[in-house]
């Protein structure tokens, strides 16, 4: 046992590195989320501070209208999720299960499509939204965040249904399903694991998106949380440091516990999967 | 329970045919096994009977209707997967009674159907359990379960004990043979196992590259094969060929072979002079020669299997092989002779590889 401690002391030391570059911000935006409005700018700058102002959190909830946006990029994330999990799940299993013409096309088109960046194209976007009438409306984020996520929802998702064996929904049918009923009782109980996964990313792209969202809406009614928090401190006299902080630390680190805490089942279902 | 008739099946991928018009009929309470070498194309005729895979041309006929373009749910057949294809989403329990289950039946005969079938695999203890924990024997009779509440009109199987131990292999065999005297359903086996089709099967389907090459019962075509093929694929070890040149001289005839050894053979009438031929011989039907006759051989492995000493020996310039009941001591390189009933001999035409 004791080589296998000394082992992780030295991995943890190789990493350590890493870790505090990762953590680093999330420290400056917790110390200055909770110090007092005076203490933000003192120098030489200080870690410390003289009272802990959970207030803060409160105060910035409602000045910068925080609930709304909250609400504003679950919406966003939530329905462009399900879009595009709906649309990629038949368009996956037609890429591992059947032959058809110009499916080596497919996939190259596909690939191609995650080569250009979204901000090449957003002039051109909101062009399109402008003639669906759909500028300044939350649903042509939800629109263009599904585009967006497609590629990889259905090339991720393919991959692994690609490792469902046949002989599973094959059994079904001789056992009596119709090519529907194996699908909603085999084949996707299975998937469970690869769809989680592949929501998780289209969830967080969506969470984090920011060029899109800053062009598409007009209104700050209709913010998502990094423009909301964006719009605190572009073009204004005096930025509220904390209050921004605070919204930082609301918006990333909730979403962060949820998903590291969700991965241990996601790795629980994938182990449940296994065949053999 | 129905019978099964395939009618001058094909089967092509693309422009690569694989099964090339092929005939078999299968009664009613039939146990039939296909076998063959790898590729032949034992699974595709299968899955074609099961419906999985569609027919390039012919029909196959289940109880004397046409099934060539009925869904493989319609068919009521039940199949065994090589890998057993367990739902490893769901219980023991589950994977036996989802047919039952999707046919909308109630739960009571549900539960009556999966533990009637549960007392005769044995599998009652595992009833609650995922596939993921039981071992690969009860995993398959799992498998055999899941056919077994079915009542289908035909069983399938593809390779169903391929994946276990030899031991466990044997075990198997010997339950699915009761099992079937016991249920008298009508069954397909394939198998690439030559030993468990003639011990399981009440007829044997021989198939080679997409053809039949011979359709009998196992000791039927243990005893007159119809060609080379048939003859080499069965029996292990697998029978000796003795090429040579067909001489009849008054009542006996004689095959003699290039280094000049005239081998005994019966005096069959379809035979011509000079014709070129292969003898063949099975191991246990050669005998020592006493006092100075048969045919002289050298020893040149001998392996004791136990129940038997299998030899093998320089005859004619092939290796052939014998085997002998008796525990002689045979020693590498010494000289015996050896010697066969006439009527245990076969004789192939060489161009054709057919029984002459
Ligand atoms: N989807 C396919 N596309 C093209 N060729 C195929 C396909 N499936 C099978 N084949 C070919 O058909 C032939 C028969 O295959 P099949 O699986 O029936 O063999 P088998 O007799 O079951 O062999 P084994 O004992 O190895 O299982 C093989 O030559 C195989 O390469
Ligand atoms: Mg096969």
């Amino acid at each position: 046992m004791p080589t296998k401690l000394k082992k992780s002391l030295i991995y943890w030391a190789f990493l350590s590195p890493l870790v505090v570059i990762i953590l680093f911000p999330f420290a400056v935006m917790f110390v200055t989320a909770v110090r007092p409005r005076d203490e933000l700018f003192v120098y030489p700058p200080r870690w410390g501070f003289s009272e802990f102002r959970w207030g803060n959190f409160a105060e910035m909830w409602v000045k910068t209208n925080f609930g709304e946006a909250l609400f504003n990029s679950l919406y966003v994330s939530v329905l462009s999720t399900v879009l595009a999990l709906v649309l990629s799940i038949p368009a996956a299993y037609a890429l591992s299960r059947y032959r058809f013409r110009g499916k080596g096309a497919y996939r190259t088109f596909l690939l191609m499509t995650q080569m250009m960046s979204p901000i090449v194209l957003v002039l051109g976007l909101f062009r399109l939204m402008v003639a669906f009438g759909m500028v300044d409306n939350l649903n042509s984020l939800v629109l263009t965040y599904a585009a967006f996520n497609m590629a990889f929802t259905i090339w991720m998702l393919q991959s692994y249904f690609s490792t469902i064996p046949r002989d599973l929904e094959e059994a079904a049918w001789i056992d009596g399903a119709s090519h529907l009923n194996s699908l909603i009782r085999i084949f996707l109980p299975l998937a469970v694991p690869a769809m989680a996964v592949t929501a998780i990313f289209s969830f967080i792209n969506g969470w984090n998106e920011f060029v899109l969202a800053l062009t598409m809406i007009r209104s700050s009614d209709d913010f998502t949380l990094p423009v909301q928090i964006y719009s605190q401190v572009a073009g204004r006299y005096q930025v509220e440091w904390h209050h921004v902080m605070a919204g930082t630390v609301l918006a990333t680190v909730p979403v962060a516990i949820v998903f590291s805490w969700l991965q241990k089942y996601l790795i629980r279902g994938m182990a449940l999967g296994a065949v053999k | 329970m129905a019978s099964v008739k395939i009618r001058n099946v094909e089967k092509s991928y693309g422009s690569l045919k694989v099964i090339h018009g092929v005939d078999i009929d299968v009664e009613d309470h039939e146990f039939v096994v296909l076998v063959g070498p790898s590729g032949c194309g034992k699974s595709t005729l299968l899955r074609m009977i099961a419906g999985l895979e569609t027919i390039s041309g012919g029909d196959i006929l289940i109880g004397d209707k046409v099934v060539n373009d009925i869904p493989p749910r319609d068919r009521d057949i039940a199949m065994v997967f090589q890998n057993y294809a367990l739902y490893p989403h769901m219980s023991i329990f589950d994977n036996m009674g989802f047919s039952l289950k999707l046919r909308k039946r109630p739960r009571s005969e549900i539960e009556e159907k999966v533990l009637e079938a549960a007392d005769i695999l044995n599998l009652r203890p595992y009833l609650g359990r995922s596939p993921g924990q039981l071992s690969g024997g009860q995993r398959q009779r799992v498998a055999m379960g899941r056919a077994l509440v079915r009542d289908a009109r035909v069983f399938l199987f593809d390779e169903p004990l391929s994946n276990l131990d030899a031991k466990l292999r044997v075990v198997m065999r010997t339950e699915i043979k009761a099992l079937h005297q016991r249920l008298q359903t009508t069954s397909v086996y394939v198998t690439h196992d030559q030993i468990e089709a003639m011990t399981m099967a009440d007829r044997i389907v021989v198939m080679n590259a997409g053809r039949v090459e011979q359709i009998g019962a196992p000791l039927d075509l243990y005893d007159s094969p119809a060609n080379l093929f048939v003859a080499g694929f069965l029996g292990s070890p697998s029978m000796n060929f003795i090429k040579g040149r067909f001489r009849r001289d008054g009542g006996r005839a004689h095959v003699f072979c290039d280094d000049g050894t005239a081998l005994p053979v019966p005096a069959v009438s379809d035979a011509a002079n000079d014709q070129p031929v292969v003898v063949g011989i099975r191991p246990e039907h050669l005998c020592l020669a006493k006092d100075g006759a048969g045919v002289a051989a050298t020893v040149d492995v001998v392996e004791p299997t136990g129940a038997n000493i299998e030899l093998f020996v320089e005859l004619a310039g092939e290796r052939v092989c014998a085997v002998f009941g008796e525990r002689h001591p045979f020693r590498p390189g010494e000289k015996i002779a050896l010697t066969w009933k006439l009527e245990k001999v076969h004789l192939f035409d060489s161009n054709s590889g057919d029984r002459i």
